[in-house]
């Protein structure tokens, strides 16, 4: 499929058996998928941890620039994992942003408001599991009741199959400068704790060359040493 | 039961709590119970062959799938023989399983497989859309093959088989959920290694974890007030449980068993 550039009405309605194969197909899969279960807006977040804080990298999402400004970063990573996301196979609880200041102090009553008049008074919160990448996933209607709590279950597990027929692109798509194969496959030797020298004979390279692969993945993590490089692959399932 | 209402039903229970943390996570069993109790391994295969009867399956088995490189075999938590071991099941766990285990941790789609002389089954799966066929996993049978994943990072794999299985695309999405509800019960019950867990203390996995965020041992004794060899000689114990040869690698282990997030 290829309709990033066609108008959303003209939208051709995905073939389920054809495989995704690309970002576009990512998007108008979202598109779809929404308007079935009666959203009118869906974001895919992935989480990334530094240090003590959690961070949300947006990797795809129709809500608009403003409200994404809004809200920040630190309140979408909230709304992805916090006390309302649901694992597949439980039972759905969406937050309405207009009971919001009661629903587990995930969101503030300013926030709750914000998020009201920005067209998501009714939030759910989706944990996607694509094989061992965790995934989120944000589908909101402008008012409570509108999204099928039944289809929003069934929409999960498509998610989650949808997603990892493209996974490869995924792990790096929310990465603003992805890893080389290379570095990969240092980070991944080192985390089944090889040396630098051990690394240097398996790749049949020198270890200048290994430290250097190694402090290039370092600098593209923004991490502080290694542990922390090879930490952050592991969670956005790159090694 | 049409698929919507059975997802209905299923929700419903729900709101009673069985896949709620404040009760045992087999619901039904654990309703009228005085105090929160955790269910039971037979519990959860009477609840898998809920399952396997809704789809007319004649097998199932319930696996983890180990979560480091080093171990590429399913491990099994029960099948349809409990508290027996089906012969199926010994097979699965050998080499018949490892492309599996691999699958399982890169992907969430189902597999199917059809061996010779099972044909009704195979048709069952054909025409499905986002599962994919596969080398048989029990010889001589058909059956699908559901990748499941809990909260701590644990995987798994749940398997039905027989010869006259039923499934049709709207119930497949259904039967999913249950099979992840189902494992997270699982994994709660029987966490993946929790003779390991135990052994690794609440200090030392602390360490660990910051050190996955990137503080030094410094750092990590500052913010702890610990001093920095005590620092230190909780990550070299915590590597040293975990079978690892260093730090960064216990991080990595730790990560992948789900010790820390």
């Amino acid at each position: 499929m290829n309709g990033s550039a066609a108008p959303i009405q003209e939208f051709p309605l995905r073939d389920e058996k054809a495989p995704l194969s690309s970002r576009g197909d990512v998007t108008g899969f979202f598109m779809d998928l929404a308007a079935e279960i009666g959203a009118d807006s869906y974001m895919l977040v992935a989480i990334v941890h530094d240090q003590d804080r959690s961070d949300a990298r947006i990797v795809c999402s129709n809500w608009v620039f403003d409200a994404i400004e809004l809200a920040g970063k630190r309140l979408i990573a909230r709304l992805a994992q916090g006390a309302l996301t649901t694992a597949p196979g439980s039972r759905p609880r969406p937050l309405v942003a207009s009971a919001a200041p009661d629903a587990d102090g995930l969101v503030t009553g300013e926030q709750a408001r914000l998020l009201d008049v920005l067209g998501h008074g009714e939030i759910y919160s989706l944990r996607l599991d694509v094989g061992r990448q965790r995934l989120f996933c944000l589908f909101s209607a402008a008012s409570a009741g509108r999204i099928d709590q039944v289809a929003v279950m069934k929409a999960q597990l498509k998610c989650c199959y949808a997603l990892s027929q493209v996974s490869h692109l995924l792990a790096q798509a929310s990465m603003q400068d992805p890893l080389s194969d290379r570095e990969r496959e240092c980070l991944f030797w080192v985390s089944e704790g090889k040396t630098t020298d051990e690394v240097a004979v398996i790749l049949g390279v020198s270890s200048n060359t290994v430290n250097s692969y190694i402090t290039h993945a370092i600098q593209k993590f923004s991490a502080s040493n290694r542990a922390m490089a090879i930490a952050t692959a592991i969670r956005s399932g790159i090694i | 039961m049409t698929d919507t209402s059975a997802l209905r039903a299923e929700t419903g229970e729900a709101a009673e709590g069985p896949f709620s943390q404040h009760q045992g996570p087999f619901g039904a069993f654990a309703i009228g119970s005085p105090s929160p109790q955790v269910g039971t391994i037979a519990d959860a295969v009477r609840r898998c062959r809920w399952i396997a009867v809704d789809i007319n399956a004649s097998g199932f088995a319930m696996f983890f799938a180990g979560p480091t490189a080093e171990r590429d075999r399913l491990v099994a938590c029960f099948d349809s023989d409990y508290p027996g071991v089906s012969a199926a099941t010994k097979f699965m766990s050998g080499t018949g399983g490892e492309e599996m285990v691999r699958h399982t941790r890169l992907s969430t789609e189902p597999r199917w497989w059809c061996d010779d002389g099972a044909a009704g089954s195979g048709a069952a799966f054909r025409d499905l859309a986002w599962v994919r066929e596969t080398t048989p996993l029990v010889p001589a049978t058909a059956g699908i093959a559901f990748p499941v994943h809990a909260e701590r990072g644990q995987c798994g794999l749940a398997v039905f088989f027989g010869l006259q299985i039923a499934l049709r695309q709207d119930q497949l999405y259904e039967i999913h959920a249950r099979c992840f509800a189902l494992f997270s019960a699982v994994a709660r019950v029987r966490p993946g290694d929790a003779g390991l867990s135990r052994a690794v203390s609440k200090r030392e996995l602390e360490c660990l974890r910051l050190t996955a965020n990137g503080y030094t041992s410094e750092a990590i004794a500052r913010l702890l007030k610990l001093s920095v060899h005590t620092a230190n000689q909780y990550l070299t114990q915590c590597a040293q449980k975990l079978n690892a040869v260093s730090r960064t690698q216990a991080v990595a282990k730790a990560l992948r068993l789900g010790l820390i997030e």
